[in-house]
């Protein structure tokens, strides 16, 4: 449909661009410098979501799945099948707080989930902090 | 509201020469690398006949958070603190008066020492600081805490609503801010849920600093020389505090080092009970560490909600958003480490 560059590509373009030439012409200004490596970053943020966020629509979905017992389908369209799992998160907040999920099973089911999404978030915001907090977790 | 340099500092002498009463003149006169928050200048100058170095603070339009400290709030705080013998920069002169450099401001004694956490953490040359630190935080902490408030003219300082404890205010404000975000988000609905099942009793209601973390010392080769920051003081439980300083995103890549990055809690925590003449309940400082990444995960929201809203765009303040999944991380760890 669109000619080369990609996406992924434009992105990665702009990206090489801020590192090799704009991070040392602004080097002199240090909030300047630090702003653009923020900027750097999330274009590294933006990459990664590129490239895992189908997979994570589906464990994401295949857990909410697993933990309201039930086997809803993901939708085929991806914008549809994103706002779809955000209403079922808006409804897991509820559940929560009406206590749905205080019993202890329930809870650890739930806690579960949670963590694996918050994992799967640091995949893509921040996969260094993910990788040396688990390094120190299994070194202790 | 910044005007040229050269009138600046004319108003500023003006301005001292009037406050101080005898001749004053600018020598210099530099902004400071500060935080989004802050407008800190440092000003050298001579006030009759007497070079004194000194730190500019002025508030700025727009605030971190809503409850942060006014200028004049924070002035009168460090005054008291520093009446009471905690390390603090002494404080100067302060100017309400927004014809002068449009906005109020404060002048304190500069203190040299490095206020960025990452050098205080990292730095060869302050391997010694760090061996002091954690007794001399302990000290000061004991010593926040000790301070009568309620003596002082403090009571604009925010304390817990009538009838809440320290922990209900704290979930009660998370609350309120994922709701004004309008933010639906699971991981925080549950840790709010489970903090409020697991809440430990607060013995204790005091002053806290309020953002008492090694970025918010000035350090030099001795150790603490100075606490600044006050912005975020609160009455509350000191034990907040306590777990606040042990928080992971403070550590600068030291993780194993839980107080800060600089050394293990228990001879912070078993300093600050010589201090302080209390006992200090090890779990209960476990669960506040907790509540601060919940809280401080929910900040980021609200920062990056800074940008997002357009009301202050900023590429550092975006990022935030995407780092709130640290906080969320640490506090559900934490949460499996207490008991799930």
């Amino acid at each position: 449909m669109y000619d080369r560059p990609s996406l992924t590509e434009l992105l990665d373009a702009v990206r090489v661009h801020l590192e090799h030439q704009v991070v040392p012409a602004v080097k002199p200004d240090p909030r300047l410098y630090f702003h653009t490596l923020v900027a750097i970053n999330l274009l590294k943020i933006a990459e990664r979501e590129l490239q895992y966020r189908d997979a994570h629509l589906q464990t994401a979905w295949q857990r909410l799945n697993d933990l309201e017992a039930n086997e809803k389908a993901l939708p085929s369209d991806a914008q549809e099948a994103l706002d779809t799992l955000a209403l079922r998160s808006d409804r897991l907040c509820q559940d929560i707080r009406a206590g749905v999920y205080d019993a202890e099973a329930r809870r650890r089911a739930l806690f579960k989930h949670l963590l694996l999404s918050t994992r799967e978030q640091l995949e893509v915001a921040s996969p260094r902090f993910l990788q040396t907090v688990q390094q120190e977790e299994t070194g202790n | 509201m910044t005007d040229t340099l050269e009138d600046f500092r004319q108003r500023l002498s003006d301005y001292l020469t009037e406050a101080s009463g005898t001749p004053a003149t600018i020598t210099q006169a530099a902004p400071l690398a500060g935080g989004a928050s802050r407008d800190m200048w440092l000003i050298e100058t001579n006030v009759g006949g007497e070079a004194l170095k000194l730190v500019l603070r002025r508030d700025l339009p727009t605030t971190m958070l809503d409850d942060a400290l006014s200028r004049e709030q924070e002035f009168r705080l460090m005054q008291a603190a520093y009446d009471a013998g905690i390390r603090v920069a002494r404080p100067r002169w302060l100017c309400m008066d927004i014809s002068i450099l449009g906005a109020p401001f404060f002048l304190m004694d500069y203190v040299d020492g490095i206020g960025i956490g990452r050098k205080v953490v990292q730095m060869p040359e302050l391997a010694e600081a760090r061996a002091a630190l954690p007794a001399q935080m302990a000290a000061q902490l004991a010593k926040i805490h000790q301070l009568d408030y309620a003596a002082h003219d403090l009571n604009f300082l925010f304390a817990p609503a009538d009838g809440l404890t320290p922990v209900q205010e704290v979930i009660a404000q998370a609350h309120a801010v994922l709701e004004a975000l309008n933010v639906k988000h699971p991981a925080f609905e549950f840790a709010l849920r489970w903090a409020e099942q697991n809440a430990p009793p607060s013995e204790r209601t005091t002053l806290i600093h309020g953002d008492f973390r090694i970025g918010n010392l000035l350090v030099n080769a001795q150790g603490l020389a100075a606490v600044a920051d006050w912005e975020f003081a609160h009455i509350g439980d000191p034990l907040e505090e306590l777990g606040y300083c042990c928080m992971r995103d403070w550590r600068f890549g030291m993780g194993h080092l839980r107080l800060g990055g600089i050394g293990d809690r228990e001879p912070f925590l078993h300093a600050y009970e010589q201090f302080a003449g209390v006992r200090v309940d090890r779990k209960a400082v476990d669960y506040w560490e907790f509540l601060g990444n919940v809280r401080w995960g929910i900040i980021c929201l609200a920062q990056a909600n800074r940008h997002l809203s357009g009301r202050d765009p900023s590429v550092e303040l975006a990022s935030l958003g995407r780092r709130s999944a640290e906080m969320q991380y640490e506090m559900l760890r934490l949460i499996e480490q207490m008991g799930i």
